[in-house]
């Protein structure tokens, strides 16, 4: 059973879709990553699902139960990651861990060993009687991390939280959310990071223009594109159209087309080899032609025809 | 938990005290400041006692007496001469370290006893220093006008007089003198007493002093008041009814800042409602502005030598302003959570407020009809006016009625506030 259903997810600002018929579900112990590049309606959609939106059509279900039937029963099972750094720069790192713990609902004495279990699980311990503005930005992420974590939530929800910190300590903040997961917990992590969704989600759901446009595992996703490879062919494809040669579209699927670059997969179960001799024997001048496994943002691009890194 | 959100909060405040600081000093500042430029000081007097210089270069009985009068009697009170030659008294009125040179001239009294020619005393004012060189001016002003009416009354004795400050006369005719003198001041006294032109000033009956007169207190035991003092229990309710606007806009506008910061989104995603967080947060504000009038008021009058007359009333009316000054500044934020704006909007309603209430000017020197008709329905004024009527001793009645107002205003300003934030936040926390 999921511990969160989305169904049909919808909000609007004026006229703009910021979240258009959105729906998942995320399961415990599994992290599912939302992946899209900025303004795709990552952040809209974690807020409604938080109670901090309201939507304007569709659902939110949490542990069976309507979100807004009983908000504050739902609210009990989640630990929100909001993308800023929503922590108090004037307190200590130990000081915000327990004010946050007191406000989640633990008492005193709680809230204080559980912030010295979580001091000491994000390696921050040596700093804990230090203020929050004194911190690198990777230790602000933890801490800001932590602070949701106090009560031990079953559904975590994660707005892209390495943004803008250095690659160690993205992959110090990595590796505690695959202790969570270990653990049980259902996380739901945004990001726009595909290193990040690759590595460590379950299934990843890929939002764009708040449509979600494709989910599933990774090797699902690229599946999608016709198999575990892609051909990137490099010419000069200016007055190219390859609908126009012969057959060519019954053999492969163009993932992407330039001026310089035509990246196809091969369609059914053909032999790599075959496939290099038939595109080599294209009526174009072929400089270069290389093998490589498909990525998400071969999905991406795919799905959207632009990468998700522009 | 708002003992939990008070806690964070004011460590929060502990930990950045710059912007209450200088709340708190500014108004201790301008108060010292304004005090001691109109003469208050908390040291006993209104001035303290005159030092200056005495050069006798006459060195005759005459300029005797005038420099052993100068420190006689209710003359010592306020002045302190010090005898000095010339150069002496000059170099240290360049130190500053005296008011004013006074130099009796050589034959001032040849001169003033044969009235030959006009006489002048020469008097050298400290240009470093404003009150105590004036008052010797004055001073000075008074005594050749009382020695020009002896002159010109007792012009026929004078030749008598010198010879006898020269002792060339016997006792005998010294008394025949005195009878004289006598005489011709009895015939002045028509002229002199009762006097011809008088003015009466209406003043506060000084509740000591009733007390003193009616044999409740003897006058060994009034307590002791600075007359500087009064000057600055007038100055200082109203810097604290100024400033302690300014305080509560500091932490009201904290809640647009956490709305800015997110930490208020994320209290949103736990199990509470907003309220009150909010409530916590008036609540902050409440406590903080008792903290400052506590400094203000208590900090102040001990640093200023006031002597609270009625502290009770005064603490009393301290938190119903609190009260008003946190509502107003909760219903400023609700109606705009940007808080650069509040901000803003903040400072200029409470500088508005103060100006109107008569904070920084006495209510009689502003416009005749702002004074008139808005001043009167101001709570800045209720709270400033009924502080400085209890210390001036009246407003014994008039501060309750002034605290039932100030308190009723609070309660309706907090819950229209409630109101627009429950309004403003009614579609979610994000901005």
């Amino acid at each position: 059973m999921s511990l969160l259903r989305v169904q049909g997810l919808f909000k609007a600002f004026a006229a703009i879709r910021a979240v258009d018929s959105v729906s998942f579900e995320v399961r415990p112990g599994e992290v599912y990553g939302l992946l899209g590049p900025n303004g795709a309606g990552k952040t809209t959609t974690i807020s409604m699902i938080s109670g901090l939106l309201k939507p304007d059509a569709g659902e939110v279900v949490v542990a069976g139960t309507p979100f807004w039937s009983d908000p504050q029963k739902a609210k009990r099972i989640m630990g929100v990651v909001p993308q800023e750094l929503a922590i108090y720069e004037e307190l200590t790192g130990r000081e915000n861990l327990e004010f946050w713990g007191r406000m989640a609902g633990l008492s005193s004495g709680d809230a204080k060993s559980r912030a010295t279990e979580l001091l000491e699980a994000l390696t921050l311990t040596d700093r804990a009687k230090d203020v929050v503005k004194t911190y690198s930005g990777g230790m602000k992420r933890r801490i800001n991390l932590g602070c949701a974590l106090l009560h031990r939530p079953q559904l975590l929800l994660l707005d892209e939280p390495t943004v803008g910190i250095d690659p160690q300590a993205r992959l110090n903040i990595l590796e505690f959310i695959r202790s969570l997961r270990a653990s049980g917990t259902a996380i739901l992590y945004t990001t726009h990071y595909l290193e990040e969704a690759e590595t460590l989600c379950h299934r990843i759901g890929i939002i764009d223009h708040g449509r979600l446009l494709a989910e599933g595992t990774l090797k699902e996703l690229q599946e999608r594109l016709g198999g575990d490879r892609l051909f990137v062919l490099e010419a000069d494809l200016k007055e190219a159209a390859p609908e126009s040669w012969d057959g060519f579209l019954s053999r492969f699927r163009v993932i992407q087309k330039t001026e310089r670059q035509l990246v196809v997969s091969a369609l059914g179960a053909r032999d790599p080899s075959e496939c290099l001799k038939d595109l080599l024997g294209l009526p174009v001048r072929v400089e270069n032609v290389t093998l490589k496994r498909p990525s998400l943002n071969d999905v991406f691009l795919q799905l959207t025809g632009r990468e998700l890194r522009e | 938990m708002w003992r939990v959100l008070l806690a964070k909060d004011l460590r929060r405040t502990w930990r950045n005290p710059l912007p209450v600081l200088i709340n708190l000093a500014l108004p201790l500042c301008v108060a010292g400041l304004v005090g001691l430029a109109f003469g208050g000081k908390s040291d006993g007097g209104a001035l303290g006692r005159i030092r200056f210089a005495l050069v006798d270069e006459d060195k005759t009985l005459l300029s005797d007496v005038l420099r052993g009068s100068a420190n006689q009697r209710e003359g010592g009170k306020y002045l302190e001469p010090v005898l000095l030659e010339r150069d002496e008294a000059l170099r240290q009125i360049n130190d500053n370290q005296i008011s004013a040179v006074l130099v009796i001239p050589t034959n001032f009294t040849r001169h003033y006893f044969s009235g030959r020619e006009p006489v002048s005393l020469e008097l050298i004012k400290n240009p470093a220093q404003s009150i105590h060189p004036a008052v010797m001016e004055e001073l000075l002003g008074a005594l050749v006008t009382a020695m020009n009416a002896v002159s010109r009354n007792l012009q026929s004795e004078f030749p008598d007089w010198q010879a006898v400050l020269e002792g060339k006369r016997d006792y005998k005719q010294i008394a025949g003198l005195i009878e004289r003198a006598g005489d011709k001041l009895k015939q002045a006294e028509r002229f002199i007493n009762p006097p011809l032109v008088v003015y009466e000033k209406e003043s506060a009956v000084d509740p000591e002093r009733q007390e003193v007169a009616s044999g409740t207190v003897r006058p060994g035991e009034t307590r002791k008041r600075s007359p500087g003092a009064e000057v600055f229990g007038f100055l200082l309710p109203g810097m604290a009814g100024m400033f302690l606007l300014f305080i509560a806009s500091n932490a009201m506008t904290d809640l647009p800042r956490e709305l800015r910061q997110r930490t208020l989104a994320r209290y949103h995603t736990l199990h509470h409602q907003l309220a009150p967080f909010i409530a916590g947060k008036v609540v902050f504000a409440m406590v903080v502005l008792l903290l400052c009038s506590v400094i203000l008021l208590g900090g102040g009058g001990l640093l200023f030598g006031i002597d609270w007359r009625s502290p009770g009333p005064l603490a009393l009316l301290s938190v119903g302003y609190a009260g008003f000054a946190a509502g107003l500044m909760a219903v400023l934020v609700a109606l705009i959570p940007d808080e650069r704006k509040a901000s803003a909007l903040n400072t200029v309603v409470a500088m508005g407020l103060a100006l109107a209430g008569g904070c920084m000017f006495p209510p009689q020197a502003l416009p005749a009809f702002l004074g008139k008709h808005i001043t009167p329905l101001l709570p800045t004024h209720w709270f400033v006016d009924t502080a400085r009527n209890l210390q001036a001793g009246g407003g014994e009645a008039a501060w309750v009625l002034a605290l039932v107002k100030l308190l009723a205003v609070s309660v309706v300003l907090l819950g229209l506030a409630a109101l627009w934030f429950r309004r403003h936040l009614r579609t979610g926390v994000r901005t």
